[in-house]
């Protein structure tokens, strides 16, 4: 048996060594180092051949000049640029104006140098002469003019599509704090960042990934607090990426992540500016992708699941009990179900009398083993819970009643299910989602640890703690333990583990991330009662 | 990807070793056969032993039942009866009649009928102390007659009667008139060499339907043998030496004498200093006590400070009383239910050595003094009595 799954594994491999065949599949000549000649209608068959003949490429060809003499097209894709600009401030300018510009006899070294300065009342203007970058720039927006006999095209910068507004925050809503959320444009987020870290400090780097989707991606960081090492890695895992198809941050999260075996996510998501803003305040580094609202900062740490962005705006009292909360309901959310199941079948002495009384008299009857029961419960709760995220609303609400219903009420009263089960399952779910960032490892987690207590009780449970928290300890995020500051142990790092310490405490960066400027602030901000005047 | 391989063989070992344990152990609440209590008994005329096992019917008892009432539904225990000639035999014995397999880690008491534990209990014992299921925390009990007939008491508050008798057990701190001794209390005097085991007595009273279990006095062991009884207040004076008073009423007369004066036991503290002195061995039993007044039942106004302080030293007199009936006691039935023989080893563990074999012949004239430092604090809420003010 296990001779037959060691060739299957080495099957598998001498398919990964094989080089990848997609690269080159179709034999299109490759224009990436074409150069435009000065023949206008050369250029234009060349870009119509290689843009072929969508219906959406607009080519606008005309003349200017005060005789009209100069042939000139525009090159530019519908729906991606902004009309108003194109006739306003090129068409314009260039076909009216120029009739009456007079040269004054003056022959201009750079004619096209004079076209830029003097007619194009646009703010963002270069001159290329590769083909491949111009085809580039037209398929992101801008505009291409190539007027006759240069061999070089002005790419003006006309982008200007629909986009959806700066929104409140679907995922992530918190009672105090800023509303406003990213959104798909990659240039609206950046925006909001730099709004958030009003400092030349932070860096704003760009370059684009995926072969067809040629999506712009950014990295920002903190120049003077980021780690260079830390950058210097996300270019070099960047690189790596050879994929077609870059649509959503999530695809980059899975190419350059530390650890892709494990169920822990190393890279953190998040789509409120204020949230990335302080990561990046801390030393991180963040990766916004164009067409998603979604950002990823890394390196990631575990209790970074714990903590959120009204943890900071809030008093930090109520805030500390709320976070112990938060590590209690991710406990019982994994471990609920199993501790059931293992103190229901194997140690029923560890019960008080009466609560195993009530358990026993609940269990009376019933058809299913308890690990049969807790695995069934949690499969039931998953498709209720996925049926009713895909749903519109008021369908998703006659899920949630045929469901709390149906399989709690009746399965209980019909003797299908016990009723402590239901209980525990429910209150399991509902833990599950006070750490929603964790809630599928949670997921995957209750299903080992249920197992195993089925088989070995409270010993199984035991088993699998000490495996998770061997692999915990294993884990890394771009250099940064898993587990830190708990594991290496950082005290000045536990003020913002279990409790939040007021923010004039926080006076250092955390360890691992902000080494490289670790001062935050100064010492001593605890605010003080004015000094009495002693008159 | 070479780790691919190696996952999947460790996630494949690991399933199949699960598998492979079978769940043995593994046993569903509804295949449980929850005991809650055990009466020994000794079947006349036989060298065999009487086995009743009190066992909770979960589906009788509704959690929720507002509708409750004597109607309807069976009662939520059975008691299964069997004899036999070994106690584990008889034990499993019952699955002979009972479905499911005896369950025994919510065991809350061990009633031991007086025949039975008049001739030795030792033997018993063990299988309690020795099987990994049975709890050292179970109470010990001794009934005058039958001990199955007790098991067989309608409880009033709880639905379960052994559940019952063991919180009438735990109560029995508020007079501090009954041990509450454990198994494991138990087994620790039965491995003293000189220490004599002791257990609170259970017995009926009443007839027919109002037939009620009551917990007073102390069954007195020799060794593991049944020899003899305490009543109330040598109880509570074998538990003032013993430092297990938790709460109790001292009644004392006033120092004119019309009415008595209840007093209540706040805490208690003991003291037990063995000395022996050109091989006289005597024994200081120090006390210091604590208490309120909580009762008066005469007009002396006691706040003057003399009759409070003649109260106080009525309360200790009563407490040295009541040490002295249970010394005395004691030392006539020739057992060392204090543990003093102990205190002597603690403090001299070479002299010992000698005095150990002729403890029996020790300790009946053993000489004591007892010491007890008593205080009174609060009056409660009235300083006066409660008697119109007398004419000065």
């Amino acid at each position: 048996m296990f001779r037959s799954i060691s060739k299957k594994i080495q099957f598998l491999k001498l398919l990964h060594q094989n080089p990848n065949p997609s690269g080159n599949s179709h034999d299109f000549p490759d224009f990436s180092q074409t150069q435009l000649t000065n023949n206008l209608n050369k250029n234009l068959s060349l870009l119509q051949d290689i843009l072929g003949h969508s219906n959406d490429v607009n080519i606008r060809e005309f003349c200017f000049g005060n005789q009209g003499k100069i042939k000139a097209l525009l090159i530019f894709i519908d729906g991606l640029v902004d009309a108003r600009i194109i006739n306003e401030s090129i068409l314009r300018p260039l076909m009216y104006n120029s009739r009456f510009i007079d040269s004054g006899g003056k022959v201009t070294t750079d004619p096209l140098r004079e076209i830029e300065r003097s007619m194009l009342s646009v703010g963002n203007i270069k001159r290329i002469n590769r083909v491949g970058d111009i085809v580039h720039n037209i398929l992101s927006g801008s505009t291409a003019l190539l007027i006759d006999s240069f061999c070089e095209a002005v790419i003006i910068s006309t982008r200007g599509w629909e986009t959806r507004g700066v929104q409140e925050s679907k995922t992530d809503s918190i009672v105090r704090g800023p509303r406003e959320g990213f959104s798909e444009n990659l240039r609206a987020n950046t925006a909001l960042l730099r709004r958030k870290i009003k400092s030349p400090d932070l860096i704003i780097e760009s370059r684009t990934l995926g072969k067809k989707t040629q999506t712009d991606i950014c990295i920002a960081y903190l120049k003077t607090v980021v780690n260079p090492r830390l950058i210097k890695e996300i270019k070099r895992r960047l690189e790596q990426i050879k994929t077609d198809a870059i649509l959503e941050s999530g695809y980059i999260e899975q190419f350059i992540e530390d650890n892709p075996l494990s169920p822990f996510p190393s890279i953190d998501n998040n789509e409120k500016p204020d949230i990335i803003a302080a990561k990046i305040l801390e030393g991180r580094a963040a990766i916004l992708v164009d067409g998603t609202p979604f950002v990823l900062t890394m390196p990631m740490v575990l209790i970074e699941n714990f903590q959120s962005a009204g943890d900071y705006y809030s008093r930090p009292y109520y805030t500390s009990v709320v976070r112990i909360i938060r590590y209690i309901a991710f406990l019982v959310g994994i471990l609920a179900p199993a501790a059931y199941v293992a103190l229901t079948t194997y140690h029923q002495e560890l019960l008080p009398t009466p609560l195993l009384i009530t358990m026993a008299a609940s269990r009376e009857g019933t058809p299913f083993p308890a690990m049969i029961e807790a695995l069934a419960m949690g499969v039931v709760f998953e498709i209720l819970r996925e049926a009713g995220v895909r749903l519109p609303r008021p369908v998703g609400q006659a899920i949630s009643i045929v469901g709390a219903l149906v399989i709690g009420e009746s399965a209980v009263s019909a003797g299908l299910i016990t009723a402590p089960m239901v209980i525990v399952v429910a209150f399991t779910a509902i833990c599950s989602f006070v750490v929603p960032a964790l809630y599928d490892v949670q997921v995957i987690i209750r299903v080992i640890l249920v197992i195993l207590a089925g088989f070995l009780g409270e010993f199984g449970i035991f088993i699998g703690l000490l495996g998770l928290l061997v692999h915990l300890c294993a884990l890394q995020s771009f250099g940064t333990p898993y587990l830190s500051p708990l594991a290496p142990l950082n005290p000045s790092g536990l003020k913002d583990v279990f409790v939040r310490a007021p923010l004039w405490l926080m006076s250092n960066r955390s360890r691992g991330m902000g080494e490289w400027d670790p001062l935050r602030q100064a010492f001593r901000l605890m605010p003080q009662q004015p000094e009495k005047d002693n008159e | 990807m070479k780790h691919c391989g190696i996952i999947a063989s460790v996630l494949l070992f690991v399933f199949l070793t699960l598998s492979l344990s079978g769940c043995w152990n593994r046993r569903e609440l509804d295949t449980l056969a929850i005991v809650s209590g055990v009466a020994l008994d000794k079947p006349k005329e036989t060298d065999q032993i009487m086995i009743t096992t009190q066992i909770i019917k979960p589906s009788q008892i509704k959690p929720t039942s507002s509708s409750g009432g004597e109607t309807g539904g069976s009662s939520p225990y059975f008691n299964l009866t069997e004899t036999g000639t070994s106690l584990f035999e008889t034990i499993r014995k019952m699955t002979e009649t009972c479905s499911r397999k005896l369950y025994w880690p919510h065991n809350h008491i061990i009633i031991i009928s007086w025949d039975l534990a008049e001739e030795g209990i030792r033997k018993y014992m063990d299988l309690f102390i020795r099987d990994p299921e049975a709890r050292l925390l179970v109470f010990i009990l001794i009934s005058k007659g039958q001990a199955k007939d007790i098991l067989e008491e309608k409880p009033d508050l709880k639905k379960i009667p052994a559940m019952e008798i063991a919180e009438i057990v735990k109560a029995s701190g508020a007079t501090s008139f009954a041990p509450q001794i454990t198994l494991k209390d138990f087994s620790e005097r039965l491995l003293s060499k000189t220490t004599s085991p002791v257990a609170p007595i259970i017995l009926l009273t009443g007839e027919g339907k109002g037939k009620r279990a009551h917990v007073a006095g102390t069954a007195v062991f020799k060794q593991d043998k049944l020899v003899g009884e305490l009543d109330e207040i040598e109880t509570r004076g074998f538990l003032w030496v013993a430092g297990k008073i938790k709460s109790g009423i001292i009644n004392v007369e006033c120092l004119q004498g019309k009415g008595q004066n209840s007093l209540e036991i706040i805490r208690a503290n003991k003291k037990i200093i063995p000395e022996i002195k050109d091989g006289h061995i005597s024994i200081t039993i120090k006390i210091k006590e604590e208490g309120n007044l909580v009762n008066q039942m005469n007009n002396k106004d006691l706040s003057e400070p003399a009759a409070w302080e003649d109260l106080k030293k009525r309360q200790a007199a009563a407490i040295e009383g009541e040490i002295r009936a249970a010394l005395k006691k004691a030392q006539e039935l020739n057992t060392d239910i204090f543990g003093f023989g102990d205190s002597i080893h603690k403090k001299y563990p070479e002299l010992w050595k000698e005095i150990e074999p002729k403890w029996d012949e020790l300790f009946p004239s053993l000489e004591t003094n007892v010491v007890v430092d008593a205080k009174l604090h609060h009056p409660g809420k009235l300083t006066k009595p409660l008697y119109p003010a007398e004419e000065s």
